[in-house]
Order: structure tokens, then C-alpha cells, then sequence
């Protein structure tokens, strides 16, 4: 059966998947609102111990999107956790063959619609299955142009994996939505909780400050690799983190800036406007980060002045961004 | 950044948000950039990694776990904890002698992760004619594949 679902390719798998089933459960809402709202931009800079190389994260933790996108716009939510991966395929299954589009937690690495190059081990990556043909679901994602088809026995695996945010057959829908929803509060709290995380948290690792370690530590990054291939390889990821790992571009600052011109139109609010397109400018000199990486690890010219100059360039957006979240959250105060 | 900056003509598609030429900011799907310019380099190094692990495997010296494991860009702590054995126990089963004491059904769940049958656990198919394709076909029984073999031509 096929359900009729509006696919729509988005950034981010967590907020595309998000807003296709609030849009489908009746609520007009963009991506970036549900993004800003949910308070998704984040900075950290870990080694977790299941890791062999450091690397940073630019969004809240996986599942939260969703979480405070219910409780600031009074959404409806059912969902469920079933660790029997054959009792979490017929709960999936029974949802299916009532017309219900359902969002399921998998690890990215078994979607064999993506090609090869781009699949990683990742266990928090969303999807909405909204039909079955046979024994293929028929997948909505959002990093795929088109409705794809994924085998039941890769399904099953994808939801059953273990490991860190191990799936355990998570799977949600949104079943009603508010029509009433305070969006002025929800932009508010969204705001502000991103500032909270970009600026107050106590932990050096987050926020501005965890942009600031990850400049000073990448410079030492050649002492944790075994050749200089293996250096490359690691810098140019920074390009695909920022860049190509469901942001929109600019490591989220593109979608965070779309966020802010719609929250100020919204609101009818100048001064957020002012600061979108300060965020936008701020995403541009991200991306400049990304070029700078993937050109300097594809040249192997990775000697120190290099790796200098990449950590003044994260610095920079270190300092750039403590007085943008200084002055948003001003803003959102007075909101 | 600007919408006409950002266009790309790749397969790999993706989201990524601009400023329209009406000064809106929204979604434009484009092809990747890292896609577009950097994939020669990604598989260059890619295979050489590949031909150091698999000389090292030939002479004895590693596993086909280690093997696999680096080529799915895994690290020793993810692929222990999915499979259930400690970080020790997983450096153990990478080398020769650690291998040849692994079960079936672990081996089972190393191959998952990987993403391949567990047969090429035993067996590395290289193919030197690019006119021939080797496709791999499932059985009733999870340890046993296929092999098919055909000339594209």
C-alpha cells in the first residue's frame, strides 16, 4: 500500500522528518521554524570513547527537535520503543495498513538508496516509511530527491542496531496538531535555548567555547594521525560536517538565518531581521572554513602556518558569534 | 550565501538554504560541492588504504576484521559495542590468531557491520577486468552466498 505523503527533500533528517508529518497531520510550518523553534543549533567539540578521532557535532542531541517542537507548539505525539525487532516491524506494519505515515529511527549506514560514499555508521537518522510494497517499504527521506524502497530484512537491521543512540525500533507520528499554537512564545524559548547552549553552557567543549577548543585542538590533529593521507582525510571532513551532513550549509547558520527571516517577519520584528542577515553573512565565512579544508587537505598542504591559519579562521567565528548570541538573546528577552 | 553561487550539477543532491534573488532566504536542492570536486581524492585514498590493509592481510599481519573495519571508517569502540564484545576482545579477534577463534554467529554480526556477507569474511574477490561483474546473490542459509560472475559485454 502507498499512503499519499508529500515527499519534500530537507537539510536535516531529524527536522525534515519532523515537519513532513506535521505538514501531514495539517500544520503549515517550514523546516527552518521547526529547526529554530526546537532550539536545534548547538557546537560541541568531543572524543567519545566508541570514537578513534575526535570530531564536532553542530546540532542538539538527537530526538530533542522533536521533543521541544511538541511542547512549544502543543503538537501530539504517539510513539513507541520496541527492542523486539520483529515486534517493532508489525507495530510499523499495523500503522501502515491503517494510511499512517510513520517516522522510524534507523542507522544511516543501511540506506542503500544513498551512494556507498556517503553512509556512515549513525544511529540517529530519521526517515518517514509511508507505504509497502510487498516486502519493501517505500522510504521518504530527506537527504533522497525521491520516494525510495528499502528491503524489509535491511529495514529491520537498520532499526535493531547497536551502539551509540542505539534505535531500538524508536519509531513516532504526529497525530494532531494546534492550529492555535503560540508561535511568538515557541520562536522565544527556541532563541533562547540556543543562546543558553551557545553561551552559558559550563562546559568547555560546548558552545562558543567548544568552537574555540576546536581551533586550538586541530592544529595538533597531525599527532593523532598515521600518514598524511589519514590527516586529509580528517580535515576534509570538516567540509562534509559542515556542509554536506544535513546543515544546509554553513555547519546549520544558513537554516538558522532562515529561521530568524521568518521569525521576523512573523513577529514584524527589524532587529531580527538585522541579525538574519548577520547570520547568513556568518554561515558565508563558515563555508569559507569548508573551502579552506577540503582545498588544503586535497593539495596534502598541511603543514603548521596552514593548520594556523584554519584555527585563526575558527577563532574568528568564535568571536564573530559570542556577540551575535549576546545581542539575539537581548532580542528574544524583549520578545 | 547567494543562490546562484551555490547551484551545482551533481547526482548526489542535497538541501542547502540561500538567499533568492528577491533577497527571501529558503531550500535550494543542488549537487554536493565535496561531490562535485573532492570524490577522485576520497576514493584515491580510499584505495590506497585498501592495498596497504590487504598486503598487511596477505602477509599474515592483520585480520579481515581490521581490514573491514577500516574500510567502513568504523572505530574500535562503535564496532565493539554492536557487537558485543569488549574493546579488548575486538583487538584480539583483528589479529590471525584471534580470528580463527571467533564463532560463526559473532562473525555474523562483525559481517552486518560491515555490510557484506559473512563468506567475504573468507574470501578478498578482486577483479582485474573491468568487462567482467561480479554480483552476489542471498541463499535460505545466511552464511552461504552466491558468487555470480558475467561478462558485460
Amino acid at each position: 500500500m502507498t499512503i499519499n505523503f508529500n515527499h519534500k527533500m530537507a537539510a536535516h533528517c531529524e527536522s525534515g522528518a519532523v515537519t513532513t508529518q506535521i505538514n501531514h497531520a495539517g500544520l503549515a510550518i517550514s523546516e527552518p521554524m521547526v529547526f529554530g523553534i526546537s532550539g536545534g543549533l548547538f557546537f560541541g567539540y568531543f572524543k567519545l570513547p566508541t570514537m578513534d578521532f575526535p570530531t564536532f557535532v553542530l546540532r542538539n542531541q538527537p530526538g530533542k527537535i522533536r521533543q521541544k517542537v511538541q511542547k512549544r507548539l502543543n503538537l501530539q505525539i504517539e510513539s513507541s520503543r520496541q527492542k523486539d525487532p520483529a515486534r517493532s516491524m508489525a507495530e510499523l506494519d499495523g500503522l501502515l495498513e491503517q494510511g499512517l505515515p510513520v517516522a522510524v529511527q534507523v542507522d544511516f549506514f543501511y540506506m542503500n538508496y544513498i551512494p556507498p560514499y556517503a553512509r556512515a555508521h549513525f544511529n540517529a537518522h530519521y526517515i518517514n516509511v509511508v507505504g509497502k510494497e510487498g516486502s519493501d517499504y517505500l522510504i521518504s527521506d530527506s537527504y533522497h530527491p525521491v520516494i525510495a524502497k528499502l528491503d524489509e530484512g535491511t529495514l529491520k537491521t537498520a532499526r535493531s542496531v547497536k551502539g551509540p543512540f542505539a534505535p531500538s525500533g524508536f519509531q513516532f507520528r504526529v497525530t494532531a496538531v494546534d492550529p492555535e499554537a503560540d508561535l511568538r512564545a515557541g520562536i522565544k524559548d527556541g532563541i533562547k535555548q540556543t543562546c543558553f547552549y551557545m553561551l552559558r553552557l559550563p562546559i568547555p567543549l560546548m558552545g562558543i567555547r567548544g568552537i574555540r577548543r576546536f581551533g586550538d585542538k586541530v592544529t595538533r590533529w597531525p599527532e593523532l594521525c598515521r600518514d598524511i593521507d589519514h590527516l586529509s582525510h580528517e580535515i576534509m571532513m570538516i567540509h562534509v560536517i559542515l556542509e554536506d551532513r544535513g546543515t544546509g550549509g554553513g555547519g546549520f547558520r544558513f537554516l538558522y538565518a532562515s529561521f530568524l527571516k521568518e521569525a521576523a517577519q512573523l513577529l514584524d520584528n527589524d532587529q531580527l531581521d538585522g541579525l538574519a542577515a548577520e547570520m547568513m553573512a556568518n554561515g558565508d565565512e563558515w563555508r569559507q572554513i569548508s573551502l579552506f579544508v577540503a582545498r588544503i587537505g586535497k593539495a596534502r598542504d598541511l603543514g603548521p602556518e596552514r593548520l594556523d591559519e584554519l584555527k585563526g579562521m575558527i577563532h574568528e567565528r568564535a568571536r564573530v558569534e559570542h556577540s551575535l548570541f549576546n545581542r539575539l538573546y537581548a532580542i528574544a528577552r524583549s520578545l | 550565501m547567494k543562490e546562484k553561487d551555490l547551484k551545482i550539477d551533481h547526482s548526489h543532491q542535497l538541501i542547502l538554504y540561500v538567499e533568492k534573488e528577491d533577497q527571501s532566504y529558503g531550500p535550494m536542492q543542488t549537487g554536493s560541492y565535496m561531490a562535485d570536486n573532492y570524490l577522485d581524492d576520497f576514493f584515491e585514498k580510499r584505495d590506497k588504504l585498501r592495498q596497504q590493509r590487504l598486503e598487511e592481510l596477505v602477509r599474515g599481519e592483520i585480520s579481515p576484521l581490521a581490514y573491514y573495519k577500516d574500510l567502513v571508517e568504523i572505530g574500535e569502540g562503535d564496532l565493539a559495542v554492536r557487537v558485543g564484545v569488549s574493546k579488548r576482545k575486538l583487538r584480539y579477534h583483528m589479529t590471525p590468531k584471534g580470528f580463527s577463534t571467533i564463532s560463526v554467529a559473532l562473525l555474523e554480526k562483525y559481517a552486518e557491520v560491515f555490510g557484506i556477507p559473512v563468506a567475504q569474511l573468507f574470501q578478498i574477490v578482486l577483479c582485474d577486468d573491468e568487462r567482467i561483474e561480479i554480483g552476489y546473490e542471498k541463499t535460505g542459509l545466511p552464511q552461504v552466498i552466491i558468487s555470480r560472475i558475467t561478462n558485460k559485454d
